[in-house]
């Protein structure tokens, strides 16, 4: 089925109550061009889900050359264990070469992280989003304190969508927290990243990620030489009536 | 073909910042002239246009665009660079777009 055959709005109000296991099965049955994200972090939790349902889902992650030595090892284990076929998107090389050539290899210590994940992480998402029709993450509500609190399970995403085409991003995790992530880890004997022992809690590239310690939110674990405070021009919910 | 933009006033009366950058290079690319219909939406009243437009459309940030063509179905554009490109045919660099969309999706580099 294509994504403009989808009231997402309607679907989400609906999903918003279902487990993730319910709303990866729809996601699967509505969708055959579907791809999920993986991070080499806890979202592999959705492959543990997903490879019982289809076992032979396309699965890709954004290799963007800065990942720990452990984030490598665990993709291969999650390969081997899964037998499945992880899609490792690359930046693109000339792109690359020219921003480290500008820029060097750590200029995001000294301006900020963006241009740096622009380059190596969000141009080549946008490339391999060109190529299907739904895509699913792991993000979390928990996540994500104060505005992005909202965060639907099902929505359209206009950003990386294809021209005269829809594209459908799902988040089956959307309305988990991370204890309820790691009881499932735990109970499934999920494969996990051994950087989550020694600390780490959200894991992105090696330089621009650290261990948080106890009642650190996880997000204090990434680019914590920048502001925290990043300003948005969403439109408020309350004020949009549907 | 019929172009729409909405733009929005805040709840404290000001104007969104995002939406005046746009408008403004717009209008350094004369690019207004496409523009069909200029619509508000006002956080301070539910029932303003623009804020009824969003929510037909399930946005939630602005500013954006809509685009209706005869024949074919409504496309809502709220990346401002994916317009200029596809609809209005204009240039716009890889880097232009990627950071329009970092700087509207705040979540996305956690991905």
């Amino acid at each position: 089925m294509s994504a403009e055959l989808l009231n997402t709005v309607d679907l989400d109000q609906t999903l918003q109550q279902s487990s993730p296991q319910k709303i990866l099965e729809f996601a699967l049955e509505q969708f055959d061009n579907l791809t999920i994200s993986f991070s080499g972090a806890e979202d592999v939790v959705l492959i543990d889900m997903a490879t019982k349902i289809r076992p032979d889902v396309d699965v890709f992650c954004l290799d963007t050359g800065r990942l720990h030595a452990e984030t490598y090892q665990l993709i291969e284990q999650v390969r081997e264990h899964y037998e499945i076929e992880i899609d490792v998107v690359s930046p693109d090389g000339d792109a690359l070469r020219k921003f480290v050539k500008d820029k060097g290899l750590f200029s995001f210590y000294d301006d900020n992280h963006q241009e740096c994940c622009g380059v190596r992480k969000i141009s080549p998402l946008r490339r391999k989003l060109l190529e299907v029709d739904a895509w699913v993450t792991g993000q979390r509500k928990d996540q994500s304190p104060g505005t992005r609190a909202q965060i639907p399970v099902i929505q359209e995403d206009k950003a990386f969508s294809r021209p005269n085409a829809t594209l459908t991003k799902f988040n089956p995790l959307a309305n988990w927290t991370s204890a309820q992530v790691w009881e499932y880890i735990r109970e499934n004997k999920v494969p996990y990243n051994s950087l989550h022992d020694k600390g780490f809690v959200s894991i992105g590239c090696e330089p621009c990620t650290r261990p948080v310690g106890p009642n650190q939110h996880e997000r204090e674990g990434r680019w914590w030489w920048e502001e925290a405070t990043k300003k948005e021009c969403g439109l408020h919910g309350s004020n949009v009536e549907k | 073909m019929k172009i729409t933009f909405v733009k929005k006033i805040l709840a404290d009366g000001s104007a969104c910042k995002k939406c005046g950058e746009v408008t403004a290079k717009m209008e350094e690319a004369g690019q207004l002239q496409h523009i069909d219909e200029i619509v508000i939406a006002d956080e301070r009243d539910p029932e303003s246009a623009g804020i009824k437009l969003a929510a037909q459309y399930d946005v939630n940030r602005a500013p954006f665009f809509i685009v209706e063509e005869e024949g074919k179905e409504t496309v809502v554009y709220t990346v401002y660079f994916k317009f200029v490109k596809q609809v209005l045919a204009g240039k716009t660099s890889e880097q232009e777009e990627i950071k329009e969309i970092m700087n509207d999706n705040p979540d996305l580099d956690f991905i």
